[in-house]
């Protein structure tokens, strides 16, 4: 039968396996018990988690258990949504107060894993009456499960190294900065839990590889799953894996373990992930998915082929792979071809989200509105640096040890190492993807060295069989060299450790909703405009007012101001957004035109004049302009938004499209009277370093209704119509000279 | 009237031969003056003025020729093609009147000159801003003369036969060797080529394919040349070579202390090893740390080197 070839295969791979993960500890195995060894895995991991933990609580302690920045609010709306609507309503939830007056599908168009983890916990949470609100749920999503990361990193690299590797990784991923950049307490967003659910599928195919079990391939399966309704990124497993595949082949070393695993994993995996609305009928009709499906069938016919050779001659075989290969290719390629004819096959998706380059280069040119977000730009060396330290540097020497002693899953981990590091350089978002490998392989290094260095001389003096394995010490190479060695590495840890913690500390965690500047003497000013002004809309206007601001502010005007917006963060409609943005970029009378077509009741801006933020409406215009050029471009240049010199300059030498235009309008209304100090003259933007141009700016459609302490948020009310003036009253003078008569008959059934 | 009538014809007659023969007409300060300058006219003319003499030495001028090659064939092979609109270029060792008369100081320069009036400031094009894309050029034209031209490049096949060499070469090699192709089977080399991918990407090459930066940056005032630079948003392409030769100096003296503890050479050679391997570490990264601070102002860290 069968099973019983598998075990052998099962037993000789692991064999080699088993003996080039254990033998480093086997000595030590023979003196520390092994339940030693699991107390000390277990409190490393768990120190791990709450190192990991509690450095994402930087935002927390400073400001409050707040949600952050712009994606997050959506997705918070969205939980608090299915936590009190239920399910099924948030499924087919329609949002009405979002792209006014279009409205967005929401439970077809995003990942609900995140929403459904979230509400899952709260549900359970409440289930055991431990009261917590549905806010502190989501602002601390993240950082428990960035410990969850930790250990499925640990189970990852025990499987492909050994335990020590896999501890060192657990300590890595749970401080870099390259992962808490997006999983501080309060980043509310697919990718905190994503990196957990990549990770764990990866362990899980790997383990699956390993011991051909159909038990691990649907548990990979499972996890694909969750992994498929929590990201986008899910694209990367589903070519990775099949890539892994392929590679195994090329390299001879197809086995029925791969065979089991890979075709579990394909068929159920697509069955599951094709159960989320949002990715729908994708994986069986876009090119990203294609590569599974055709790996899925050469791993067919390869072990089909296999399995002919045994039964027949060497003629027989040849004259049928010949015949078979001739008209598998012919049906491949036809079928290809009425596909592509009948449109049902999309060969090139140009859509926006993820993240293959040449669709990031086409959209480049061609969309500004992806132009526009800083993330999708190429990564500098700084970048790498920034966010992985020591870890760049050496992740390359764990490589080169997982090559030089291949095996399977190192032939997966290689893979893993060189596409990710290759999306990392071509988009600063996707070091989000690189994180984990950089551990696990920097791990390696590390653990390696320490292994050699750490060790006691006096133990390996056992004689044994083990001595004579390439990676046992022969002898100590001196008594001095051992000790410097072991503390220069410890001290390059703990460079990194502190550089994490810095790094943290000065760039992960602000919340980018509440401001804080430091004074002199180290004192703290906390800037809350944002929140005063969505909270005076909230109190202060009409349940359904509909309020323009640029796409950015969308989904916190939603989140916090519970009212509705006209063009949000998820940019599906660029038409929309150059609408908005020809009127930000028009004068007050065009505009108006527009504001009235769109119903808008109020105008929502962000002026960081007064206090010298630099992320404010005026340094991002251009952008408005651009976008608003793609869409209209008779109306509106970018060209007339610059000084005959190609300066964009808002004192007096600007250009007068821009001084008159109703950004610049709202903007600066009213502020040449304001004088900041005696330095400046009034009317001095801290910002741009500027007086501005046009003081005296008068406002006939809008009026102010409020700004913020700080002026950082700015809310116009637009005015209604007034009503029709009244014509001068003349008395009409009838000639009644001649007699009328109509003309008019009758219709003939009156008759 | 009459006059002006047939001179006009008799210019458009004699425009029209011209960029039938080809594509782009070289004009010299009398020819501009009357076919370009000259009042009766009911053709837009599109000027290049540029220097492409080699002793010039405008490496611009050149870059932007081509692009306005590809669009003056585009209209002249194009079937829109009429007397309406020509392209013309001027070359400063042919033209150097038409410079002063224009006070023009810099070359390339696009202008338009309409049919009727002259040229506003909108009809000079914006090349700092926009730059020379024959794309970019096209919108321009068609902005300022309602034609539209529909670039057609040339297909570039040189990436097709790079990669066809390539693969030739490759192919080629394993037939040759057919006998031996023990090689494939090298672990080292494979580890070599992932490494270099790696490297490449971790100093950043993929950003300077992309941005194109400076090789590196010299004073115009001291003469002083700077290869890294001093932003934390940008990098020069020396700068981005140092960093790629570091990392691989760390990664190295990872590899060697992991050789000297598990080579059965002797002792003393293996400690030197050990002592090398560990010096590449420390001083490499303790460098690159450094230059890591001097560019990102504020940071707080260094190790052995300030």
């Amino acid at each position: 039968m069968h099973g019983q070839e598998l075990h052998l295969d099962n037993f000789k791979g692991d064999f080699l396996n088993i003996f080039i993960f254990l033998h480093p500890q086997i000595p030590d195995i023979q003196i520390v018990p092994a339940g030693w060894q699991s107390l000390l895995s277990f409190t490393i991991l768990f120190l791990a988690w709450l190192a990991g933990f509690s450095s994402r609580l930087f935002a927390v302690i400073r400001f409050e258990s707040i949600i952050h920045e712009f994606d997050p609010w959506f997705n918070y709306r969205s939980t608090h949504h299915l936590t009190t609507n239920g399910f099924y309503e948030f499924l087919n939830w329609f949002d009405e107060r979002a792209w006014y007056p279009l409205g967005r599908i929401v439970g077809g168009t995003v990942y609900p894993g995140l929403m459904m983890t979230a509400g899952l916990i709260h549900y359970i949470l409440n289930l055991l009456h431990v009261t917590v609100h549905i806010r502190d749920v989501c602002v601390f999503l993240a950082p428990v499960f960035s410990g969850l990361t930790a250990i499925s990193t640990f189970l990852l690299t025990r499987e492909l190294w050994n335990q020590g590797a896999g501890l060192l990784a657990a300590c890595f991923i749970a401080i870099v900065p390259g992962y808490i950049s997006r999983s501080v307490a309060g980043s509310f967003d697919n990718e905190g839990i994503a990196i957990f659910a990549l990770q764990f599928t990866y362990y899980l195919w790997v383990k699956s590889v390993k011991t051909g079990s159909v038990f691990w391939a649907i548990g990979c399966c499972l996890s694909y799953f969750y992994m498929v309704s929590a990201w986008g990124g899910y694209v990367f497993i589903i070519n990775l894996i099949p890539l892994h595949v392929f590679v195994l082949l090329l390299m001879q070393r197809f086995s029925r373990r791969l065979y089991i695993a890979y075709s579990t994993f394909y068929i159920v995996g697509l069955v599951l992930s094709m159960q989320i609305p949002f990715v729908g009928f994708q994986p069986i009709r876009t090119s990203e998915h294609m590569a599974a499906a055709g790996v899925f069938a050469l791993l067919q016919a390869y072990a089909f082929l296999q399995y002919l050779k045994d039964r027949l001659t060497r003629q027989e075989f040849q004259t049928l792979f010949f015949l078979g290969v001739s008209l598998a290719a012919g049906g491949v390629f036809l079928t290809v071809i009425y596909l592509t004819y009948t449109g049902e096959f999309l060969f090139a998706t140009f859509n926006t989200k993820p993240s293959l380059p040449p669709m990031l280069r086409y959209a480049k040119i061609h969309i500004p509105i992806i132009a526009s977000v800083s993330e999708h730009q190429p990564t500098t060396w700084v970048s790498f640096f920034f966010d992985l330290h020591i870890l760049v540097c050496t992740f390359p020497a764990g490589l080169w040890f997982c090559i030089k002693n291949i095996n399977d899953e190192r032939v997966f981990v290689a893979l893993y190492a060189i596409s990710a590091v290759y999306f990392a350089g071509v988009m600063v978002r996707l070091m989000l993807t690189l994180t984990p490998v950089v551990c696990m392989l920097s791990a390696i290094a590390f653990s390696s060295v320490f292994e050699h260095y750490l060790g006691d001389d006096m133990k390996r003096e056992n004689p044994g069989s083990v001595k004579q394995h390439p990676f046992y010490p022969v002898k100590n190479i001196s008594v001095y060299s051992k000790p410097i060695v072991t503390m220069l590495m410890l001290m390059l840890l703990m460079m990194f450790a502190v550089h994490c913690t810095w790094v943290t500390s000065n760039a992960y965690s602000s919340p980018s909703v509440v401001l804080a500047s430091y004074n002199h003497d180290g004192s703290r000013n906390i800037l809350d405009d944002f929140r005063e002004a969505y909270y005076w809309l909230r109190q202060n206007t009409d349940e359904h007012a509909r309020v323009m601001s640029w796409w950015d502010y969308g989904y916190q005007i939603a989140g916090m101001a519970n009212r509705t917006t006209l063009v949000d963060n998820n940019t599906w409609n660029n038409s929309h957004i150059a609408l908005v943005g020809k009127a930000m970029s028009s004068n007050e009378s065009a505009a108006y035109e527009i504001m009235k077509s769109l119903d808008v009741d109020y105008v929502l801006i962000i002026f960081g004049g007064v206090i010298g933020y630099s992320g404010d409406d005026i340094n991002k215009f251009l952008w408005m302009v651009r976008i608003a050029e793609g869409e209209h471009p008779k109306d509106i240049r970018e060209s007339d938004y610059f000084t005959p010199q190609g300066e964009f300059r808002v004192d007096k030498a600007g250009s007068p499209t821009l001084l008159n235009c109703l950004m610049y309008k709202m903007s600066y209304y009213r502020f040449g009277e304001m004088q900041l100090d005696f330095r400046t003259p009034p009317g001095f933007d801290r910002t741009r370093n500027a007086e501005i141009g046009n003081k005296d700016i008068r406002l006939k459609h809008l009026e102010e209704a409020f700004t913020s302490e700080h002026w950082l948020v700015r809310i116009y009310r637009v005015k209604k119509q007034e009503n029709r003036q009244a014509l001068d009253h003349k008395f009409r003078n009838i000639a009644a000279k001649q007699k009328f008569t109509s003309k008019k008959v009758l219709p003939s059934r009156f008759h | 009237m009459k006059v002006m009538m047939n001179m006009l014809a008799e210019k458009v007659e004699q425009m029209m031969e011209w960029s039938s023969r080809r594509s782009m007409i070289r004009m010299n300060g009398d020819k501009f003056r009357r076919f370009v300058k000259a009042p009766p006219r009911n053709y837009s003319v599109i000027v290049m003025f540029t220097a492409l003499q080699p002793q010039r030495q405008c490496s611009v001028c050149r870059q932007a020729n081509e692009e306005y090659q590809v669009l003056a064939n585009s209209w002249r092979y194009s079937s829109a093609f009429s007397n309406k609109l020509f392209f013309t270029v001027v070359d400063y060792d042919e033209g150097a009147d038409v410079f002063q008369q224009l006070n023009m100081n810099s070359a390339p320069t696009f202008m338009h000159f309409p049919a009727k009036g002259k040229p506003k400031r909108a009809d000079t094009f914006d090349l700092q801003r926009i730059g020379f894309a024959s794309e970019q050029l096209a919108k321009w034209i068609a902005d300022r003369t309602d034609v539209q031209i529909r670039v057609f490049r040339p297909p570039n096949y040189s990436g097709t036969i790079a990669l066809a060499l390539l693969v030739s070469l490759v192919g080629g090699l394993l037939y040759l060797r057919r006998n031996n192709l023990e090689f494939i089977y090298n672990k080292t080399g494979w580890a070599m080529a992932a490494l270099c991918v790696v490297f490449a990407m971790t100093s950043g090459q993929m950003w300077n394919h992309i941005r194109g930066p400076p090789y590196a940056h010299k004073n115009p005032q001291n003469g002083q040349v700077s290869y890294i630079h001093g932003s934390s948003q940008a990098q020069f392409v020396a700068e981005s070579h140092i960093i790629l030769l570091l990392n691989a100096a760390i990664t190295m003296g990872m590899v060697l202390l992991n050789e000297a503890a598990t080579s059965k050479g002797e002792v003393g050679k293996r400690r030197i090893i050990c002592l090398v391997g560990l010096g590449l570490v420390v001083f490499f990264f303790s460098f690159l740390l450094s230059i890591f601070r001097s560019k990102y102002h504020g940071y707080p860290y260094s190790f052995l080197i300030k």
